[in-house]
Order: structure tokens, then C-alpha cells, then sequence
């Protein structure tokens, strides 16, 4: 009887052109919207996972690969599959754009690459290894 | 014998607390309405046949785990699962909201 769908879950994309990548909830709307009467969340995740980092790479390749792009999307909890993983990254810019952060393009293109930078500064600490790893099926 | 006897008393005891959840209590059955009341939380009990498909079972153990909601194998596959809840069809998962007059929640978790 926990509510686990809340901001900070990692979840697993399931239908889409994003089907298979891992994503983190920024913004739950539990009861829906006027356009999407549904429960659905604001998701941001990696359309892109960085890529493996061995010893022998130059400072250069390193920031290379260590990139990430990330997709922001409204997404219904039917094609979610919650994991029992969270990430407390801060994406507080993002979620306050809330629904019209998605709602002109230019605004999407800047929360995600807010976004993008967030998610990349916690991939180079180390930590939540399971998120940036991509999800072999 | 002893064990076996207790056993069949236990499913007699699900079914009989079963039909009085459905004759006072709120349920669901189905697959979509199981998760639906699994992701708001709003399940209290999830009952699966035995004859679930093995996915399925755990999709639903670890939606189930997330929420800590506990989950009953029951002992039949779906088309006693269905009988038992007085059903002419058959039923592989289903969900307690509310149990109504019935016990069934407080003596029957410990199964997840």
C-alpha cells in the first residue's frame, strides 16, 4: 500500500520509439489532464547511453564518451515498467516547467538540455551505475 | 495425513472468505485492473491462479513488492480461481480493495 510511482523512480520505457530505455520520473500527474485524462508522468531519460570508458582513453575521448542525450516525454503508466531503483537527481528546472515544458519546442529543447547536463554530472561521479547502463534484451 | 487434511481445510478457509468478499467487499478481476490497482496502491490483497503465466506471476510479484502488497498463490488455475469467485469465466489474477466483512486480509498475507 506504498505509492512507488513518484519523482526519483527509475522506470523502464516500454512502448514507444523509447521502448527499452531506462528513464527517471520527474513529475507524476496522478489523476491527468484536461488533454490526457489518464494517469501519466513527466519522464526525462537516455536516449542515448553513454558509452564504455576503458583505462587507455585520451582525456578527450573520455568526455566523449561519457556524453549522454536525454528525451523528456509524457508518458502513461501503462507503458512504464517501475524498477525498484531511484535517482535522486535534481531535475527541479525541469519539473517546474511542468506541462508546458513540453508544450513549444524551443522550451523542450532547453529543458532537455538541462536535463542532459544533470544527468551527465552524475554519470561522471560513479554513482547509479545500474541507470546509465543500457538494458540488453 | 494430518498435513495434507490441513491443507485442503486452508483452500476451503480462501474460498469460503473469497465468496464473502464478493458478495460485501470491492474487488477486480483481470490482468490491467490487477496493475491499475497495483501502481495507485489501492490493492490491499492480489490473488493469482497457479496456472499464471510465469511473466505474468512476476511482473505482478514485483509490482506487488514495490508497493508491499502482499500476494496469494492460489491453489487451482484460473478456471477454479473463476468458479470460486462465483464466476461463469475464468479469472488468473485478481484484486481485494476492500474486503468488506471478510477476514481474508489479516489472516492470509505472510504469502509474498
Amino acid at each position: 500500500m506504498v505509492k512507488f510511482l513518484k519523482p526519483g523512480k527509475a522506470v523502464i520505457l516500454l512502448q514507444g520509439r523509447y521502448a527499452g530505455r531506462k528513464a527517471v520520473i520527474v513529475r507524476v500527474f496522478e489523476e491527468g489532464t484536461r488533454d490526457r485524462p489518464y494517469g501519466h508522468c513527466l519522464v526525462a531519460g537516455l536516449a542515448k547511453y553513454p558509452k564504455k570508458v576503458i583505462r587507455k582513453d585520451s582525456a578527450k575521448k573520455t568526455a566523449k564518451k561519457s556524453r549522454v542525450k536525454c528525451f523528456l516525454k509524457l508518458v502513461n503508466f501503462t507503458h512504464l515498467m517501475p524498477t525498484r531503483y531511484t535517482l535522486d537527481v535534481d531535475l527541479k528546472d525541469v519539473a517546474s516547467g511542468g506541462p508546458d515544458a513540453l508544450a513549444s519546442s524551443d522550451k523542450k529543447v532547453a529543458a532537455a538540455k538541462s536535463a542532459k547536463a544533470r544527468l551527465e554530472e552524475r554519470f561522471k561521479t560513479g554513482k547509479n551505475r545500474w541507470f546509465f547502463t543500457k538494458l540488453r534484451f | 495425513m494430518a498435513p495434507t487434511k490441513k491443507a485442503k481445510k486452508s483452500t476451503e478457509n480462501i474460498n469460503n472468505k473469497l465468496q464473502l468478499v464478493m458478495k460485501s467487499g470491492k474487488y477486480t478481476l483481470g490482468y490491467k485492473t490487477v496493475l491499475k490497482t497495483l501502481r495507485s496502491s489501492k490493492g490491499k490483497l492480489i490473488i493469482l491462479a497457479n496456472n499464471c503465466p510465469p511473466l505474468r506471476k512476476s511482473e505482478i510479484e514485483y509490482y506487488a513488492m514495490l508497493a508491499k502488497i502482499s500476494v496469494h498463490h492460489f491453489h487451482g488455475n484460473n478456471v477454479d480461481l473463476g468458479t470460486a469467485c462465483g464466476k461463469y469465466y475464468r479469472v488468473c489474477c485478481l484484486s481485494i480493495i476492500d474486503p468488506g466483512d471478510s477476514d481474508i486480509i489479516s489472516t492470509t498475507p505472510g504469502t509474498q
